[in-house]
C-alpha cells in the first residue's frame, strides 16, 4: 500500500501538450477515480502512472519514490485494461500465474497464490479453461485476478467495466469496491461513467482537456460543483441550465432568464445585474400543483421515478420525480424551487458564484 | 439444394482444372513409380516391377546422399531466413528514416525467377570475374572457389537462398507482427517481463500461427530446390551439392529414367509431408488438445 502524488504533470507528444499540469494526492489506501469526458487526458495520466507513457514534466511519486524513470515493472503496481489484456495462448491459471512467474516465484507458491485469488474471484472452476472460453465478466475477473496476485502497491482500472453489459457491470462495480475494501489497497480508477465514479470513488477527479477541473468527494461535488462543467458532468440526469441575469424584485434578489423566467436565488455573493448561468438537478424540482407553470413535453417513466421534460415560458426543464404522476404531454403542471438546492455560475467564467 | 448445385457447378472449372494438372499427374507419377520405364532406350516399354524400385532406393548411396546434402541445406537455410526474417520484421516495425525505401528495396529479391537468381550469383561467385572471390581475396585473403570446394558451394547456396526466400518470412512475420494488440505487451512489461521473456511468452506463442505457416512454405519450398542449384553449381563439385531436386532431375532428364525419377519423387512427397506433419503436431497440436 502507497500514497500517490502527481505534481504538475506535464504530456506533450511532439508540440501538442495534451496535459497542463496536473496535480492529484492521493492518500494510501484511497479509492480515487479519474472521470471525464472522452479525450480529456484521464486514460494517458493513468499510463503515465503505470509507466507505460513518458513523463514530459514534472513528477510522480508512489511511495514516495519518484518513478518518473523507473520502468512499469518496478513500479509495484498492477493494471487492469478496458480490453483485459488477456495472454490469448495461456490458461486462466497461467495467466494469473504469469507476474508470480516472471518474479522467479517458486511452483508451490504459484499454485497457492493462484488457487487463493481464483477462489476469492470464484474462478477456481475455470483455471484449466483459454481466455476464448470465458464470458466477458469472467474475463474481467481473470484480469482482476493477475493483479490481485501480486499484491502490488496501487492498483490501476483503465475503464475496466466498459465492455460489459449493464447487468454485470454492476454486480462487478460492486465486486470492485468490495475488493477494495477487503485489500484496502490504493486504486486509481479511470472510467468516463459518472455514475461509477459516484458510486465507487472516495475521491473523484474530473478532468477536462487535460487539465483537473475538481477534485473531491462524490458528495462533495455533487452539492458544491466548482463551476458549470463539473456540475453538468456530476449527476444524473444531468443539471438544468438556463442562462440569465440577476435582478431585484420587492427588494429581493431574483433570476431573470434571457426569456423572462423568473426564478428564486440563494442569499449569496451575485452581484445585481450580473450575467449568471443557473443551475438545478432535475432532482431538485418540485413539481406538483403550486408554483411555476410548466407544459408538459415528455414523460419517461422507470417505474422507480418518473422524468418529465416540460416547458417553463420558453426554457425547457427537465424535472425528476419520485412519485408516478399521471400527467401527459400537453398538460400543465407546476413546480417550485427551493433556494438552497441552486447553484449559480458567472456566465463569463462559469465560475461558481 | 438449387444453391448447393450452383455452388458445385461454380466450383466445377476449379476442380476440372486441379484433377487435371494436379491429381491426374500425381496419380500418374505414382502409377509410374512401380514401373522401369526408360521411354528414350532401346525398349521404351513400361515394364511393371512391383516395388524394385523402392527396394533400389534405399540401397542408393547416391539418393542417400542427396537426401543428406538436402537436409542440410533445408536446415541451416529455413533456420537462418526464420532468424534473420524475424529480425527484419521487428526492424520493421519501428520508425527510422527512409523505412519505406528500404523495405520495397529488401523485397526486390522475392520477385526474381530462380533462375535468375542462379545465374546472377554464378555471375558474382565465379573464380577471377566474381565480386565475391575477389573481395574475399582482398580483404581478407581467403580464396573461393565454388568450382573445386564443396563447403563453399555448399553455403553458397544457402547464403543464396536466405538472400532469396528471407524477404517472405520477413512479410509475412510483418503482417503477422502487425495484427497482434497492443495490451498483452503493455500488460506483460507490468506483470514484470523483460523484453527476453515478452519474446518467449508473449510474443512467440501470438505469432506462432504465421511462423508455422511461413516454416511449411520455406520446408516445402527449400526440399524441391532446383533452378538455383542447376544454374550455380549444376549439383557439383562431385555430388556435394545435388539436392533431391537436382538428383531426380539428373535421374529423369539426362538417364531418361523415368520410372525410378518418379520413385524418388513419391519418395521425397511422402518424405515432406511427414516432416510438416511432425513440425504441425509437435507445434500447434498440443495447444489445441488442450483448449479441448
Amino acid at each position: 500500500m502507497a500514497n500517490v502524488k502527481i505534481e504538475n504533470v506535464v504530456k506533450r507528444y511532439s508540440n501538442v501538450q495534451v496535459m497542463h499540469g496536473v496535480d492529484v494526492d492521493i492518500e494510501d489506501g484511497e479509492f480515487v477515480v479519474l472521470v471525464g469526458p472522452s479525450g480529456c487526458g484521464k486514460s494517458t495520466l493513468l499510463r503515465m502512472l503505470a509507466g507505460l507513457e513518458e513523463i514530459s514534466d514534472g513528477t510522480i511519486s508512489i511511495g514516495g519514490r519518484v518513478v518518473n524513470d523507473v520502468i512499469p515493472k518496478d513500479r509495484d503496481i498492477a493494471m487492469v485494461f478496458q480490453s483485459y489484456a488477456l495472454y490469448p495462448h495461456k490458461t486462466v491459471f497461467d495467466n494469473i500465474g504469469f507476474p508470480l512467474k516472471m518474479a522467479k516465484q517458486p511452483d508451490s507458491v504459484i499454485k497457492e497464490k493462484v488457487t487463493k485469488a481464483a477462489e476469492v474471484l470464484d474462478l477456481d472452476h475455470l483455471l484449466d479453461r483459454y481466455p476464448k472460453q470465458l464470458s466477458g465478466g469472467q474475463r474481467q475477473r481473470v484480469a482482476m485476478g493477475r493483479a490481485i496476485v501480486r499484491d502490488p502497491q496501487v492498483f490501476l482500472f483503465d475503464e475496466p467495466l466498459s465492455n460489459l453489459d449493464a447487468k454485470l457491470r454492476v454486480t462487478m462495480r460492486v465486486e470492485i469496491k468490495e475488493l477494495h475494501q477487503r485489500l484496502g489497497t490504493t486504486i486509481v480508477y479511470v472510467t468516463h461513467d459518472q455514475i461509477e465514479a459516484m458510486t465507487m470513488a472516495d475521491k473523484i477527479v474530473v478532468m477536462r482537456d487535460g487539465r483537473v477541473e475538481q477534485i473531491g468527494s462524490p458528495l462533495d461535488l455533487y452539492d458544491h460543483p466548482k463551476n458549470v462543467f463539473v456540475a453538468g458532468f456530476i449527476g444524473s440526469p444531468s443539471m438544468n441550465f438556463v442562462h440569465g441575469t440577476i435582478a431585484v424584485k420587492d427588494g429581493k434578489k431574483v433570476f431573470l432568464s434571457d426569456h423572462g423566467l423568473e426564478l428564486p436565488v440563494p442569499e449569496n455573493n451575485a452581484r445585481t445585474n450580473q450575467a449568471v448561468t443557473y443551475g438545478i438537478r432535475p432532482e431538485h424540482i418540485q413539481v406538483g400543483d403550486q408554483g411555476v407553470p410548466m407544459k408538459v413535453v415528455v414523460v419517461e417513466p422507470t417505474g422507480s421515478e418518473t422524468q418529465v421534460f416540460a416547458k417553463s415560458g420558453p426554457e425547457l426543464i427537465d424535472a425528476l420525480v419520485k412519485d408516478r404522476i399521471s400527467a401527459k404531454p400537453g398538460s400543465e403542471l407546476c413546480y417550485m424551487i427551493d433556494p438552497a438546492n441552486v447553484h449559480l455560475f458567472d456566465r463569463e467564467t462559469e465560475q461558481r458564484i | 439444394m438449387r444453391s448447393n448445385k450452383l455452388g458445385w457447378i461454380l466450383l466445377a472449372p476449379t476442380l476440372l482444372i486441379l484433377f487435371f494438372f494436379g491429381v491426374l499427374p500425381f496419380v500418374y507419377v505414382v502409377f509410374v513409380s512401380f514401373h522401369q520405364w526408360n521411354p528414350f532406350a532401346a525398349s521404351p516399354e513400361m515394364i511393371f516391377n512391383g516395388a524394385d524400385n523402392f527396394r533400389r532406393i534405399v540401397f542408393d548411396s547416391a539418393f542417400l546422399n542427396s537426401l543428406g546434402v538436402t537436409v542440410a541445406f533445408v536446415l541451416f537455410a529455413v533456420i537462418s531466413e526464420v532468424i534473420i526474417g524475424y529480425m527484419l520484421a521487428q526492424a520493421f516495425m519501428r520508425e527510422f528514416p527512409g523505412k519505406a525505401f528500404f523495405r520495397t528495396i529488401h523485397t526486390l529479391p522475392l520477385i526474381m525467377a530462380p533462375i535468375i537468381v542462379g545465374s546472377v550469383w554464378k555471375l558474382m561467385t565465379t573464380p577471377s570475374i566474381g565480386i565475391i572471390p575477389h573481395y574475399l581475396d582482398k580483404w581478407f585473403g581467403i580464396s573461393m572457389n565454388i568450382g573445386t570446394s564443396a563447403p563453399a558451394a555448399f553455403f553458397t547456396i544457402v547464403v543464396m537462398d536466405i538472400w532469396h526466400w528471407t524477404p517472405l518470412v520477413t512479410l509475412t512475420l510483418i503482417a503477422a507482427l502487425v495484427s497482434l494488440p497492443r495490451d498483452p505487451f503493455e500488460q506483460a512489461q507490468i506483470d514484470g517481463a523483460n523484453k527476453r521473456q515478452i519474446f518467449w511468452h508473449i510474443t512467440l506463442p501470438m505469432i506462432a500461427p504465421a511462423l508455422i505457416a511461413t516454416v511449411f512454405i520455406r520446408l516445402m519450398d527449400a526440399l524441391r530446390t532446383v533452378d538455383e542449384v542447376w544454374m550455380l553449381t549444376g549439383g557439383g563439385p562431385g555430388s556435394s551439392t545435388r539436392f533431391l531436386g537436382v538428383h531426380i532431375f539428373k535421374e529423369v532428364f539426362p538417364k531418361t529414367n523415368y520410372g525410378y525419377g518418379s520413385t524418388i519423387s513419391v519418395i521425397v512427397l511422402y518424405l515432406t509431408i511427414v516432416v510438416c506433419w511432425l513440425l504441425y503436431v509437435s507445434m500447434l497440436a498440443p495447444r489445441n488438445n488442450r483448449k479441448g
